[in-house]
């Protein structure tokens, strides 16, 4: 993991968990597998602080511990998943535009808590949903619509259940054994018998017997049906998911909607291995199966689509054989070299400007040119042509080969060919995105550290004006009046910029998504 | 051969500036006699940021999640609170809690070490963080009159800014003190596992200072929400 | 042949005529010492007496090839062009001659024809005033000039070709036909996807050829000079590099026809170009605590300043 990654990794940490988390988890990210002690030493912490931290990293999915064969712990990070806090609410977005508002609540609660039983979730989020529908004066949503979101989470896999407690638990362990098979991973309990029918059971007395299993007599609430299951994000499956998107959306914008739909088809019946390059072979057949009904598109319609699609400078379908009507694969690999590519070229235009940009294009199409080659074929004046080709070339879009005819290199002698490294690139511009990321943070944090003392005003007044509920308009009136116009000027500004600046690290994550995503695939074979 | 008297009425140069690039006769950039500004006047300007509804929710959500997030027992900061103002709600402190965790986490899912004392009012908490903060808290009127005078208060700091110095120099007093009450030490911290085994349930009440206190009052200060 | 007239003493006319027909049968020229073997049967003096007598009379001239020397035939067209310049003239024109349409650098005439600066100098301005040669100003290079015959029509490598006029590349004019042949382009592009036909024919139907989008910018009349379907296809190369366009080869009976065709992007723009530190000129000496940081950062101001 790279320092910035790190430095990025610890700001989101602070914000998320507070100085003391950012600091044990800063120190796992540098040396990566630690005992308690050792971290309380690096961080300058009290043991108990270190432990606290320890305890919200492990319930936030963030650290594993593992038992020393001398004896110690040793608590381990999981180096990318921090830098996910970055990405929380395009999952959560994710889950309302998949599955609606319940789903949306439900993968919310789940990452507030880290982990968390299913009947809890099931509780808060039909609480949550209720509260706003009282609101909007509409009917009450029953625990089932919950549960049945939930389930349909888990079933596509977007949530999972965490390692459990495995039943060979010694109890002098130092650490408890856990595990989990995929069997079990995305299988949803069963919350009737307990919580959600007794709600029912209040209503219309049946099945008393059930009843009377749930200990009553306890102060405490009663110990939840699904007690030691705990569920928590699969963001693996989140990212296969916005990777889709993105295809997607890059068809739409290149071809037309209908052949986004042909496409979105394809990815939906596709169940091959998300870390593989190519799609399982698709027939024609299966595809217009899968078609979703409501778009009228005919049979024969749809494999004109394929076969742009294959046509398509896009690359992301092939056609691999004339079964079932056809046969197709999605190329996951060169798609996402081409949408990273997309990307790099628009940093290209937006940097240098569009000529370079035709530059840098050139030398992606042709592989390797001379400067001279390069000012014919962009029909850019050659002095132009140089400065271009030299401003990139010193910000490492473009490289350059040397082919020198002589031993000696002699400049007049050399060749000099210019040619694009995508992967090279890619590289370079992930590290920027994190770079400006970092400094969007940064300038963020100092923005709040100057009006601190305004907005901490602001927020009691606030809290003060909303809990006068019962007393006179004046009143209120009054304390509102304790900012002065120019002071609210200020605080309209300074929300405004934080709005402006959070809205910027949620577009940025989406480069730096594109570029891992490329770069990951860049490595599979 | 040829080449040796390339250079000639060029002047200064003892290279040919062809070698560099530039073609016969082509003027050579004039000499820089002057540090480049700073921040140099912008070739490009960034494109617009992304609209639309999309965007605006995934705002929203990040906004919620963050300030949720500072709400949450999870959240956990250093004892040694900046007391750059008086807070309407110090009077409710409770005291060192580093020493204590404000939410109940499974333990049986934990390493034996991390065990640490539940704070009392914590057991009300469980694993829940309190999904919505901004709900407001209903407060009596007496509250609200002992906040006006806190924020009048609070505006005269604003107005005296040369106080600020002062503050810091009270920072490092206070720290100072902590750092020595930290060499002390406090045995009955730890978490005793025995006691653990024989009650088979956490609810042990190792930490009580006899104020039965909603969580969710001590944290309103926490930090502003925006 | 050679054996019949070995024995009999040759006459000087007869070697005169001997060794010219060597020199024309050869274009590199013939060798003092090719000459020897080739004519075996006569005197060096002989040798010497022919070649000085063709070399006055101005029907071979004696040139240097590499580190040789050589007699090459002359031509007789040069010969009366030059009449009345001295040898160093005639050989000056020679050199250039040899360039042909492509033209030679000053440079190169010195160094071929083994001439002091000034000398070539003074030949070429001779030369031009009697309207022999020309200069031309290339395209390879802004301030080089290249000499070739008055007459000739020079090559697309020194002139540009279309895109130059005056020996200056013409930035603006290829702008604008590049803009033009987008914009036709783009046009079709619109049309076609309006049109309600099957999807395949939706995408052909926005292809265009050359032919077409040469003839259409000859009808806009923004080019003085005619443009040739080569010429467009430049044009058209550089909308491909421009990532706007794209373009497919179809086989037809006469032989294949190029199609372009307007191109939609796959995006927009990209997260990391919408903030200041996408373009920052200073990005790499950012640093918070440094002359230039993130909070004392003036793009960020300027573009925080700015609503959104």
């Amino acid at each position: 993991m790279s320092k910035l990654e790190i430095e990025i990794s610890s700001l989101l940490l602070k914000e998320h968990f507070g100085d003391i988390v950012q600091k044990v988890g800063t120190v796992l990210l540098r040396k990566r597998q630690l005992p308690l002690g050792v971290i309380g030493k690096e961080c300058g912490l009290k043991i108990d602080q270190v432990k606290k931290g320890l305890c919200s990293l492990i319930q936030h999915n963030m650290v594993t511990f593992e038992l020393h064969k001398r004896g110690f712990v040793e608590y381990e990070i999981r180096t990318g998943v921090p830098l996910l806090l970055l990405r929380y609410p395009r999952y959560i977005y994710a889950s309302k535009t998949l599955y609606g508002d319940a789903a949306e609540l439900i993968i919310e609660e789940i990452l507030h808590h880290g982990q968390i039983n299913m009947s809890s979730v099931v509780d808060k989020v039909t609480n949550r949903l209720n509260e706003a529908m009282k609101v909007q004066k509409e009917a009450a949503i029953s625990k089932d619509d919950v549960v049945s979101k939930f389930k349909a989470l888990a079933e596509t896999q977007f949530i999972k259940r965490c390692p459990e407690m495995s039943d060979s638990n010694e109890n002098d362990s130092a650490i408890p054994k856990m595990e989990i098979d995929t069997e079990r991973m995305y299988k949803v309990p069963r919350l009737n018998d307990a919580q959600i029918k007794s709600e029912r059971e209040n209503s219309s007395s049946q099945s008393n017997e059930r009843k009377r299993k749930i200990p009553k007599d306890r102060s405490k609430s009663p110990e939840p049906p699904d007690a030691g299951i705990y569920w928590h994000l699969n963001f693996q499956r989140f990212h296969t998911l916005f990777r889709d998107q993105e295809l997607i959306s890059a068809v739409a914008n290149k071809l037309d909607k209908e052949a986004s739909e042909v496409l979105r088809s394809m990815l939906r019946i596709d169940v091959s291995d998300p870390a593989s390059p190519v799609s399982q072979p698709l027939s024609s057949h299966e595809i217009y199966h899968q078609f979703p009904k409501n778009i009228k598109l005919t049979k024969q319609a749809m494999d004109q689509y394929l076969t742009l699609l294959t046509e398509d400078s896009t690359g992301f379908v092939r056609r691999v054989g004339d079964m079932g009507g056809g046969t197709y694969v999605i190329d996951y690999k060169d798609a996402l070299k081409n949408l990273a590519v997309a990307h790099i070229e628009c940093v290209v235009r937006e940097r240098f400007g569009s000529k370079s940009l035709r530059i840098f294009r050139l030398l992606l199409m042709k592989k390797q040119l001379e400067q001279k080659q390069i000012e014919e074929f962009a029909l850019i004046p050659a002095k132009e042509a140089k400065e271009m080709l030299y401003k990139m070339f010193e910000e490492d879009f473009v490289t350059v080969t040397e082919v020198s005819k002589t031993a000696d290199h002699a400049p007049s002698r050399t060749f000099y060919l210019f040619s694009v490294n995508i992967t090279q690139v890619s590289r370079k511009l992930l590290d920027q995105s994190f770079q400006a990321l970092c400094r969007l943070i940064q300038r963020r944090e100092y923005e709040t550290k100057e009006h601190r003392r305004l907005l901490d005003k602001q927020q009691k007044v606030e809290a003060i004006s909303a809990s006068l509920t019962g007393a006179d308009e004046e009143q209120r009136a009054e304390i509102e009046d304790t900012i002065t116009p120019p002071e609210r000027e200020q605080i309209d500004k300074v929300k405004n910029m934080t709005k402006k600046l959070e809205m910027s690290e949620l577009q940025v994550d989406e480069t730096i998504f594109i570029l891992q995503m490329y770069l990951l695939y860049a490595k599979t074979t | 051969m040829a080449g040796r008297g390339r250079g000639r009425g060029r002047g200064t140069l003892s290279f040919s500036t062809e070698s560099l690039g530039f073609g016969r006769g082509e003027a050579l950039p004039t000499c820089i006699l002057q540090p480049p500004p700073i921040y140099p006047t912008l070739e490009f300007h960034p494109v617009p940021l992304l609209g639309g509804e999309r965007q605006a929710y995934m705002l929203a959500l990040k906004q919620e999640f963050r300030n949720t997030m500072r709400e949450s027992p999870h959240f956990i900061q250093a004892e040694e609170k900046k007391k750059d103002i008086e807070r309407y709600s110090d009077k409710y402190q409770l005291g060192p809690q580093d020493n204590t965790i404000n939410w109940e986490p499974d333990f049986s899912r934990l390493p034996k070490e991390l065990r640490i004392k539940v704070r009392r009012s914590a057991r009300k908490y469980k694993t829940n963080v309190k999904p919505n903060i901004s709900t407001a808290k209903h407060k009596g009127a007496e509250d609200a009159k002992d906040i006006e005078k806190k924020l009048e208060a609070l505006e005269k700091l604003e107005e005296t800014k040369g106080d600020e110095e002062e503050d810091e120099e009270d920072k490092e007093k206070k720290k100072e003190g902590e750092d020595k009450g930290e060499e002390e030490p406090e045995e009955e911290d730890f978490y005793d596992e025995e006691e653990l085994e024989e009650e088979t349930d956490y609810n042990l009440n190792y930490f009580d200072n006899g104020e039965e206190i909603d969580e969710e009052d001590d944290n309103l200060d926490e930090g502003a929400i925006y | 042949m050679a054996t019949n007239i070995k024995d009999e003493p040759m006459e000087v006319e007869q070697v005169e005529a001997r060794i010219l027909e060597l020199c024309l049968g050869s274009v590199k020229g013939v060798t003092d010492q090719q000459l020897q073997t080739l004519i075996p049967n006569i005197s060096p003096t002989q040798r010497v007496t022919a070649v000085n007598k063709l070399l006055q009379n101005g029907k071979i001239d004696l040139m240097k090839s590499g580190s040789q020397l050589v007699y090459k035939v002359k031509d007789p067209d040069s010969t009366s062009k030059v009449k009345g310049g001295d040898n160093q003239e005639k050989l000056v024109y020679q050199i250039i001659e040899e360039s042909g349409n492509k033209g030679i650098w000053i440079r190169d005439i010195r160094w071929k024809s083994n001439l002091l600066l000034t000398q070539v100098n003074k030949i070429l301005k001779s030369l031009e005033s009697k309207k022999l040669i020309k200069a031309v100003k290339s395209v390879a290079a802004s301030k080089k000039k290249v000499y070739m015959l008055f007459n000739l029509e020079p090559d697309r490598s020194v002139t540009g070709g279309a895109w130059y006029s005056d020996q200056d590349f013409e930035a603006e004019f290829v702008d604008i036909l590049n803009q033009q042949c987008f914009k036709f382009l783009e046009q079709r592009l619109e049309l076609a996807a309006d049109m309600n036909v099957d999807p395949a024919a939706r995408m052909n139907k926005a292809y265009a050829t050359s032919l077409d989008i040469t003839k259409y910018i000859s009808e806009l009349g923004i080019s003085k000079v005619e443009l040739s379907v080569e010429d467009i296809e430049t044009i058209l190369n550089t909308l491909i590099y421009d990532g706007k366009v794209e373009h497919t080869i179809m086989a037809t009976a006469t032989g294949q026809k190029k199609l372009y065709r307007a191109m939609r992007q796959i995006t927009q723009s990209t997260g990391l170009m919408r903030t200041p530190c996408g373009v920052c000129p200073v990005f790499k000496d950012c640093k918070e605590g440094g002359i230039v940081s993130p909070s004392t950062c003036v793009y960020m101001k300027d573009w925080l300043d700015i609503n959104f």
